[in-house]
């Protein structure tokens, strides 16, 4: 069975006298411990396709199935616990809370989950550890850098041990030698067994992933195998 | 365990977005000051108004004439000329009144070489230490030979006496009113402040003809007090003046009465009605002052959403509820309100002692405006803060994520 499941995914907005058709049935499987790339230019739809898989928003129509549960069928209640629970979100600008520690920053998922374990501040250590900033636990974002920053939202998309992580852009505000540290740090992750889907417009970030699926005017226009032989090379 | 951890988040809200906590602080702390001084000040002057009754020497039995047309102690028109010795003597001779101290009152300067002191100067008539119960503590009080003979004497109460004669025995030395000296014959026994901060002790009483004679230079009366036999001719005594007074000013069917009764039922009745008055006004403002606070917190909680529109998608990503984004910012206005409550408080009581101490108006601090600060606070966080919190838990956290 799929870790994710759509079938026939579209989706519109409505203006007062038109209609913009941003997703036009769009039909994707992932499997457990996949590594995706979800490529195409701007306004090509993979963002609201992300927004959708990520539970951020809902399809106008379609079928949604993430982890066995229908998401496109859940209350606000439900789906807030699925982004808890089965999601972790990596933002092209970081989205850091100002001001509060990396360490703080980190719990935030655990703020919201239904039974957090009792040794919170511990967990938040090991992340940081595993992303390589133990040193930094209670500096704020201002006083981080760009890629120790996206290396703390990292460690915040894996404290709930999420089954999915979404990374949109991972790259795009980061200079290539902290772009190829985060990559690194993805490649680590897929290795450990987490199922990986970026969201890039950057075809050598794409390059990273063993699928790589092209987004062009909402529809999907290609869907590439890599042989898994090829990924060691690429490390 | 959700609610409490919500409250963290609002804490650290509001820790991290100093300048609209404080301004927010700032709205509701000067509503609540508002409404602590308002209301410590309405305690104080009612305080102060029953102290003075109970000050002003009235029995049950008792009553007073004023000059004059009007209620209580406004009269309407100032210079009214018509109540004379006549008339006391008249009311005297009624079957109920036991006595009748007839009154000329004016506030002057009371000068012993070169010491003085404002006070206030009573002529009166030696029947006045029977109607008030307030006897001499040294020397001897006025006697009717005083009276008959017109002679300058006086007799101190003990706040002129400390001003004028520090520790000297003032008996047999001369003081100066206006342009004449008077022995001091008699001492007045010292009351004491009163707790509203009235001193009954700051008088001077000399012989009502020298009063006509020499420091009014007028022959009417302010005043007149009736005691009569007990409590219950009260009424029909004052029945009696009435009568007396209108036939002897010659006063027509027609006309108002041109002299008024101060009573202490009526004394009471009056404080009730202006108290209540009163804190009705008290009541408006406060509240104007409060929805004020309210909409201050409103408007800011508004605009600092739109700052945080981020701080919510990301919550919102990752894994808050509505319900979740609603309680931290409802917990974040009512704990701004309280703080503000607190601290408004706070001003409030420093202004209303400030008030007290130097004189300005009288306050008395109670225990009412901390109850009514809390429940208002609650209700102002709530009430104002429940709109800019359904707004920041019903965006969208695709868009909130974006912006």
């Amino acid at each position: 069975m799929s870790l994710l499941e759509m079938n026939s995914i579209c989706k519109s907005y409505r203006n007062i006298d038109f209609e913009t058709q941003v997703l036009k049935d769009i039909t994707l499987h992932i499997n457990e411990g996949d590594y995706i790339s979800i490529i195409g230019p701007s306004g090509s739809g993979k963002s609201t396709l992300m927004a959708i898989a990520g539970c951020l928003s809902k399809p106008t129509s379609g079928e949604y199935i993430l982890d066995g549960e229908e998401v496109d069928k859940l209350s606000d209640r439900k789906l807030s616990r699925v982004r808890n629970e089965k999601i972790g979100f990596v933002f092209q600008a970081f989205h850091l809370l100002p001001g509060v520690t990396a360490l703080d920053n980190v719990t935030l998922p655990l703020v919201y989950s239904r039974n957090p374990p009792s040794d919170i501040k511990e967990r938040a250590r090991e992340v940081l550890a595993k992303v390589g900033l133990e040193h930094r636990l209670h500096h704020t974002p201002g006083q981080l850098s760009g890629g120790e920053q996206q290396r703390v939202t990292i460690a915040r998309s894996l404290i709930n041990n999420p089954p999915i992580i979404f990374a949109d852009e991972p790259t795009g505000n980061l200079d290539s030698k902290n772009g190829i540290e985060t990559m690194k740090t993805f490649d680590k992750l897929v290795k450990e067994g987490k199922t990986i889907v970026l969201i890039t417009h950057d075809s050598e970030v794409a390059e990273h992933a063993d699928r790589i699926i092209s987004i062009l005017d909402g529809e999907i226009a290609s869907d590439t195998k890599r042989q898994p032989s090829n990924l060691p090379e690429k490390l | 365990m959700r609610v409490f951890k919500n409250f963290r988040q609002a804490i650290r809200g509001l820790t991290l977005n100093r300048s609209n906590t404080l301004l927010m602080t700032i709205g509701v702390m000067i509503g609540i000051a508002s409404l602590t001084v308002i209301v410590s000040i309405g305690f104080g002057i009612k305080v102060k108004v029953l102290d003075r009754i109970a000050n002003m020497g009235f029995g049950p039995e008792s009553f007073s004439v004023m000059a004059g047309a009007g209620k209580m102690f406004f009269s309407r028109s100032k210079n009214t000329t018509s109540m004379s010795l006549q008339d006391a003597e008249d009311l005297l001779a009624l079957p109920t009144v036991r006595l009748v101290v007839p009154r000329q009152r004016k506030r002057m300067q009371i000068i012993n070489k070169k010491e003085f002191t404002n006070t206030r100067v009573y002529g009166v008539t030696p029947d006045w230490q029977r109607a008030r119960g307030w006897h001499v503590a040294d020397g001897v009080f006025l006697s009717d030979s005083d009276l008959d003979r017109k002679r300058k004497v006086v007799v101190l109460g003990a706040t002129p006496v400390r001003k004028l004669f520090k520790n000297a025995d003032p008996i047999g030395k001369m003081v100066r009113l206006q342009n004449n000296f008077y022995e001091v014959i008699g001492l007045l026994q010292e009351k004491g402040l009163t707790e509203s901060g009235y001193d009954p002790d700051d008088r001077a009483l000399i012989p009502l003809t020298t009063s006509m004679a020499r420091l009014t230079r007028e022959r009417h009366l302010h005043s007149i007090k009736v005691v009569t036999l007990d409590a219950s001719q009260v009424p029909k005594t004052m029945e009696a003046v009435k009568h007396v007074l209108r036939r002897n000013h010659s006063l027509s069917i027609l006309s108002e009465d041109d002299f008024r009764f101060v009573t202490p039922e009526g004394i009471m009745e009056w404080v009730t009605e202006s108290a209540q008055a009163m804190n009705r006004m008290l009541i408006l403002i406060s509240t104007v002052s409060l929805l004020v606070g309210g909409v201050v917190i409103m408007n800011i909680l508004l605009v600092s959403i739109r700052e945080r529109v981020r701080e919510i998608g990301i919550r919102r990503c990752f894994g808050a509820r509505k319900s979740d984004i609603t309680l931290q910012f409802l917990f974040e206005s009512v704990l701004i309100s309280l703080l503000g409550g607190i601290l408004g408080i706070g001003l409030g009581l420093i202004i209303s002692f400030g008030l007290q101490r130097f004189d300005i108006i009288p306050t008395q601090v109670t225990w009412e405006p901390f109850m009514l600060s809390f429940v208002f606070c609650t209700l102002i966080g709530l009430v104002f803060g429940i709109h800019p919190a359904r707004k920041a838990a019903l965006m969208n956290p695709e868009e909130a994520i974006r912006s």
